[in-house]
C-alpha cells in the first residue's frame, strides 16, 4: 500500500526525481573517471533503466504513442474521418440496442430498493398464468413472512368518465401500491392504506398527469372534484407524479383502490371468487431474504391454499418469483429475443470492423516505408506493434464516442416519439458507458490486431488476410440481408393475406356479464336479447357467441406433445354460429348443433399432425373419462395467435356455465359506423349498470400489424447500412489493389492483353472470398433463424423468396462495388505507370 | 527492466540489495561510496555494476527500506545520499539470518557430501 502510495509520489515529482538521479549518476561518472574509469556506458540509458523501477514508463511510452497516433490521425483527415464514421455506425447501432435493454431489464426503477421487488406468478410445469385470484392474494399476503409486503393490480376494461365517448384505461391497485413505491402526488394525494383499504371508505380516484394534463387541463383544482365514473359519483384525490415509476410498465389513465371494486362493477365476485385469475401480483422481499427462500415459503403457502380450496390451485403448481424492479419483467423468450437482436446488431459491427480492418491493412503499403525507418533506427517489433495498436485504440476510443452520442439520439428520438413512462431518459448511465468502452476495446482488437501484426513484421503484404475480410464482410451483410428480407417479407404477408377468418367488417362486444355477477341464466337472458336485437339490425349479417374472441385480452393454450413434436393447441367455447360470422370454412363434417355435447372441431393442421393421411372425422380426443367426436375440421385461424404460425386450434360447444363470459361477435354487410352506439343502447336498455366494451377487430388487427411493420422498418435500415459498409469496404479494397498493382496492369496492357482479361484478373482474387461468404452467411442464416419463427407471421424461416432476393441484391451490389474502381484501372496511361519509379 | 546484467565477478544475483543495506548500517553514503566500499570491504572481489546499482537504490526507495537526503559531494555537487529506515534495519536483520542458514546449510552440504 505505501509502496504505491510511493510510486505516485514518483509520478507526481518526476521531473525533480529524474533530475536527483541524474545528479547522482553525473556524479558519479566524475568520481569514476578521477578512479581511471572513464568510461560507466550511457548516462542515459542508465537513468532510464533506473527510471524503470518507479514502474511508470508504460505511461510514458503511451502518453508518446498517443501523441504520434494524434499527428497521424489529422495528417490524413480523410482516412480519420472514414474510419470514425464507420465505427461511429457500428458502435451506434450496438448502443442503441443495448440502451434499450438496459432501460427494459437493467436500470432499476427509480423507486427506494428496487431490486428487492418480485413479481409473483402462478406456474406449474404445463399452466401459467399472469394473474392470480384476489383472495389467493390476500392469503399470500397475510401469511408470507418472507415478503414485506404485497401489492395487487386488477386492470379493467376502459371506464366511462361523465359522458365521455372514448373510456379511460383504468386499473384497480391495494391502497399500498404508491406508499411501497414511495412516490408523491403532484397535486392532492394517492392511495393511501390508512384511508383506501376498506369498501365502506368514500370513493376516490387518482388521475395520472399526463390523463389529467388531457382530460382536465391541468387544472390543480379538478383534485377534490367529483366526477362520475362508470355513472358512480367518485371523487378525485390526486395526481400522480410526472415522472411516476409504476410496476411492470403499466400506464392507466386513471388509479382506483381496489377495495372498491365492488362499488363501481356491481355485483361482482372478483375480490371473493377464489377462481377467477384477476389481479396482477407483486411483492417486496422483507430484509435479507433472498428471491429463493420466499419462493420456497411460497410454495408451502401454496400447498396450504390448495388443502383449503383444492379448486384454487392447480396440480404441482407453485408461485414463479423473478425481479419486479425494472421496467420489464423480462422471461425467458424476452432474453431470447433480445439475443437474437444483440446478435444482429453485433453482426453489423463486425461488417464494419472487417471493413475498417480492410482499409487499415491498405493504409499499411503507404506506411511501410514509415514503419521502416521506425525499425532501422532501433525500435523493436513490440514496440512498434504497440504504437501501432495504440492507434486503433484511439480511432476505437473517437468511434465509441461518436457511436454513444450517434445511439442517444436515436434513443431520445424513440423515447419521444413512443409513449413511454416520464422518468425513462436517453442519457447513457453507468452500464452504458462500460458497454460502449467494451465494444470500442474489442473492435480495436478486431480491427487493429491483424494489420498492425503484420505492418509490425513488416512481412509481404499478402492477399489472404484482405480475402478473409472480404469473406467475413459480405458473410455478415449476407445474414442481416437475409433476415430483413425475411421480415419484410413477413409485414407484407401479415398485411396481404387472410389471417384464416375475415377480419373486416367485423365488431367483437364484450359486455363483461361474469364481472358484474350474472349468474347463467341471467347471462343467457341478456345474450339472446342482444343476439336477437342485433339480428334485426339491418346491415348485420351474422351474430355468434366466443368465449375468447380474436386480439381479445386473455388468451389461452396448452401444450402437449405428439409425436415428440411440441403443439401448442389454442382451445375455444363457441356457439353453432361462429364459424358463419368468423367466416371460417368447414373443410370436413359440420358445424355445432344447438346444446350439442362431447363434440369437438379441430382445425386443419391438428387434424393433420394428430391424424396424419387419416379421416379426422369420427375419431375420439380428450381423456378417457370424456371422450369427445370430432364432427369437423375447420381452415386455419389464428384467432388468438395471429404470430404462430404453428399453432393449432381446437373448437368447443359452449356450455351454460361459460355463458358470462361470453363475448358478441357481430359481422356486417358493409360498414356500419354507428353500430358501437347502437349496441350500447341496446346494452343499456336491457341493463344499464353494464358498459360494454365494443371493438372493431379491423382496427386491432392493424394496430397489431404495424407494430411488425416498424420492426421490420428498422431491421431493413440495419441491414441497408450493413450493406452500404461493406459495399465501401469492397470498394476500398479494389481501389487498392488496382493501386498496388498499376505497374502489371500496364505491362500487360503493353503487352495487348485485352481489357477484359486484365478485369477478370483484378477481380478473381476476390471472387472466391465472396463465394464461399455468401455460402457461409446464407447457411448461418438458415440454421439460426429458426427463433425468428413467431416473429414472421406465417412466413417460414427457409422462404427461399426472401433468400434469392436478399442474395441477388448482395451480388449486384458486390459486383458493381469490385467493377467501377478496376475499370478505372483500365484508363490507366500506360507509358506514364511504367515510368514511375 | 534491466535484464541481462550478469554481475562481474561471481556477485550472486539477488545478493545487491543486502549488500546495500548492509554498507548503510553504519552512515549514509551516496552512490559511488556504496560502490567503492562494496567493492574495498569484499578485498576487491566484487564489482557494483553501476548498471545494476542505481535501479537497485530506485527499488529500495520505493520499498521504501531506505531514504534519500540531498547533500552536497567532495566535488561539491548536489547528490543523494542514502540512510537506512527502521524497516531498511528490519529488512537486513532477516535477510542476513536467512542468507547465515542458507549458507550455512550449503557449507553444510559442502562439508559432508
Amino acid at each position: 500500500m505505501l509502496e504505491l502510495f510511493r510510486r505516485f509520489q514518483y509520478l507526481l515529482n518526476r521531473r525533480r526525481r529524474d533530475r536527483e538521479l541524474a545528479g547522482d549518476i553525473d556524479f558519479h561518472r566524475e568520481m569514476a573517471a578521477r578512479a581511471g574509469r572513464p568510461n560507466i556506458g550511457r548516462a542515459l540509458q542508465l537513468r532510464e533503466e533506473s527510471r524503470d523501477a518507479w514502474g511508470w514508463t508504460w505511461l510514458d511510452r503511451l502518453a508518446q504513442d498517443l501523441r504520434y497516433a494524434l499527428r497521424v490521425m489529422a495528417r490524413s483527415p480523410g482516412f480519420t474521418a472514414t474510419a470514425v464514421l464507420v465505427l461511429a455506425i457500428g458502435i451506434g447501432v450496438n448502443v442503441a440496442a443495448f440502451s434499450l435493454f438496459d432501460m427494459f431489464a437493467l436500470k432499476p426503477l427509480p423507486v427506494p430498493n428496487a431490486d428487492r421487488l418480485v413479481r409473483l406468478e402462478r406456474r406449474s410445469l404445463d399452466q401459467y398464468t399472469s394473474e392470480m385470484a384476489y383472495p389467493s392474494f390476500l392469503f399470500y399476503r397475510e401469511h408470507s413472512r418472507t415478503l414485506s409486503a404485497a401489492m395487487a393490480v386488477l386492470g379493467v376494461p376502459p371506464m366511462q368518465i361523465e359522458d365521455d365517448l372514448q373510456g379511460a384505461k383504468a386499473s384497480f391497485a391495494t391502497a399500498n401500491y404508491f406508499t411501497e413505491l414511495g412516490t408523491h402526488a403532484a397535486y392532492g394525494r394517492l392511495l393511501d392504506p390508512h384511508l383506501d383499504d376498506a369498501s365502506s371508505a368514500p370513493p376516490v380516484v387518482i388521475l395520472s398527469y399526463s390523463f389529467w394534463q388531457r382530460r382536465f387541463a391541468g387544472d390543480p383544482s379538478a383534485v377534490g372534484r367529483t366526477i362520475r365514473l362508470n355513472k358512480k359519483p367518485v371523487t378525485i384525490a390526486g395526481v400522480t407524479a410526472y415522472d411516476f415509476a409504476s410496476l411492470g410498465g403499466q400506464g392507466p389513465e386513471i388509479w382506483l383502490p381496489i377495495a372498491q371494486q365492488p362499488y363501481f362493477v356491481e355485483g361482482s365476485h372478483i375480490l371473493t371468487d377464489f377462481n377467477s385469475s384477476s389481479v396482477r401480483m407483486w411483492g417486496r422481499l422483507a430484509p435479507g431474504i433472498s428471491a429463493e427462500s420466499a419462493a420456497q415459503e411460497l410454495r408451502l403457502l401454496t400447498d396450504e391454499l390448495r388443502r383449503q380450496h383444492p379448486s384454487a390451485v392447480w396440480d404441482r403448481e407453485f408461485i414463479e418469483v423473478s425481479p419486479g424492479g425494472h421496467l420489464q419483467v423480462m422471461k425467458p423468450e424476452m432474453y431470447r429475443i433480445a439475443a437474437m437482436i444483440g446478435i444482429l446488431t453485433l453482426l453489423i459491427l463486425a461488417v464494419a470492423c472487417g471493413n475498417l480492418g480492410a482499409l487499415l491493412l491498405a493504409r499499411a503499403v503507404q506506411r511501410s516505408r514509415e514503419i521502416g525507418i521506425r525499425a532501422a533506427i532501433g525500435a523493436s517489433r513490440a514496440r512498434i506493434f504497440r504504437q501501432l495498436f495504440t492507434e486503433s485504440l484511439l480511432l476505437a476510443a473517437f468511434g465509441a464516442i461518436a457511436g454513444l452520442i450517434l445511439g442517444c439520439v436515436v434513443i431520445r428520438i424513440a423515447l419521444t416519439v413512443f409513449d413511454t413512462p416520464k422518468w425513462l431518459s436517453a442519457v447513457p448511465d453507468v452500464r452504458v458507458l462500460a458497454f460502449a468502452s467494451i465494444v470500442a476495446l474489442l473492435s480495436a482488437i478486431f480491427f487493429g490486431f491483424t494489420p498492425a501484426l503484420q505492418l509490425a513484421r513488416q512481412g509481404k503484404h499478402k492477399t489472404t488476410a484482405r480475402q478473409v475480410l472480404v469473406g467475413a464482410q459480405v458473410a455478415g451483410s449476407c445474414i442481416l440481408l437475409i433476415v430483413s428480407g425475411l421480415l419484410v417479407r413477413a409485414a407484407h404477408h401479415a398485411l396481404y393475406t387472410d389471417p384464416g377468418f375475415g377480419y373486416e367488417r367485423l365488431v367483437s362486444i364484450d359486455p363483461q356479464l361474469g364481472q358484474h355477477g350474472y349468474s347463467a341464466a341471467q347471462a343467457r337472458n341478456y345474450l339472446d336479447q342482444m343476439q336477437t336485437r342485433l339480428q334485426a339490425t339491418p346491415g348485420v349479417r351474422s351474430v355468434s357467441l366466443v368465449l375468447l374472441p380474436p386480439l381479445g385480452h386473455t388468451v389461452s393454450n396448452s401444450t402437449t406433445e405428439i409425436d415428440g413434436r411440441t403443439v401448442i393447441i389454442y382451445p375455444n367455447w363457441v356457439t353453432p354460429g361462429f364459424f358463419d360470422t368468423m367466416q371460417i370454412p368447414i373443410r370436413l363434417g359440420r358445424t355445432f348443433e344447438r346444446g350439442e355435447k362431447n363434440v369437438v372441431i379441430v382445425s386443419e393442421s391438428f387434424a393433420r399432425v394428430q391424424w396424419p393421411n387419416q379421416n379426422p372425422l369420427g375419431k375420439l380426443l380428450g381423456d378417457s373419462a370424456h371422450k369427445n367426436t370430432v364432427i369437423g375440421v375447420a381452415g386455419d385461424a389464428h384467432v388468438n395467435a395471429l404470430n404462430d404460425d404453428d399453432a393449432v386450434e381446437q373448437y368447443w360447444p359452449a356450455d351454460d356455465t361459460q355463458l358470462p363470459g361470453m363475448v358478441l361477435m357481430v359481422r356486417t354487410a358493409g360498414v356500419l359506423k354507428n353500430l358501437p352506439k347502437l349496441a350500447k343502447t341496446m346494452s343499456e336498455s336491457i341493463d344499464p349498470e353494464l358498459f360494454p366494451e365494443i371493438r372493431t377487430i379491423k382496427a386491432l388487427y392493424s394496430e397489431n400489424i404495424q407494430g411488425i411493420e416498424r420492426v421490420a422498418g428498422i431491421i431493413t435500415f440495419i441491414g441497408l447500412i450493413a450493406l452500404t459498409l461493406s459495399s465501401i469496404g469492397v470498394v476500398g479494397l479494389m481501389s487498392f489493389t488496382v493501386i498496388q498493382k498499376t505497374k502489371e496492369i500496364a505491362i500487360r496492357l503493353a503487352l495487348g492483353a485485352k481489357p477484359a482479361s486484365v478485369l477478370q484478373a483484378l477481380v478473381a482474387q476476390f471472387t472466391w472470398p465472396a463465394i464461399i461468404g455468401l455460402i457461409a452467411g446464407t447457411a448461418l442464416a438458415a440454421s439460426t433463424s429458426g427463433v425468428l419463427r413467431r416473429a414472421l407471421y406465417g412466413i417460414s424461416n427457409l422462404d427461399p423468396l426472401s433468400y434469392a432476393l436478399a442474395i441477388a441484391f448482395l451480388l449486384a451490389i458486390l459486383a458493381l462495388a469490385a467493377i467501377v474502381p478496376a475499370r478505372g484501372a483500365l484508363r490507366i496511361n500506360v507509358s506514364r505507370a511504367l515510368h514511375y519509379e | 527492466m534491466p535484464n541481462g546484467q550478469i554481475p562481474k565477478r561471481g556477485m550472486p544475483p539477488g545478493v545487491l540489495p543486502m549488500l546495500i543495506l548492509r554498507v548503510l548500517q553504519s552512515e549514509p553514503l551516496h552512490g559511488y561510496a556504496i560502490a567503492q566500499r562494496i567493492h574495498l570491504l569484499s578485498s576487491e572481489v566484487l564489482a557494483v555494476e553501476e548498471g545494476l546499482l542505481y535501479p537497485t537504490l530506485q527499488k529500495l526507495l520505493l520499498k521504501g527500506l531506505v531514504s534519500a537526503k540531498s547533500g552536497i559531494s567532495e566535488t561539491n555537487r548536489q547528490v543523494r545520499f542514502y540512510e537506512l529506515t527502521r524497516k531498511g534495519r528490519e529488512q537486513l536483520k532477516t535477510e542476513l539470518s536467512d542468507y547465515d542458514r542458507v549458507t550455512e546449510a550449503i557449507q553444510d552440504v559442502l562439508r559432508t557430501a
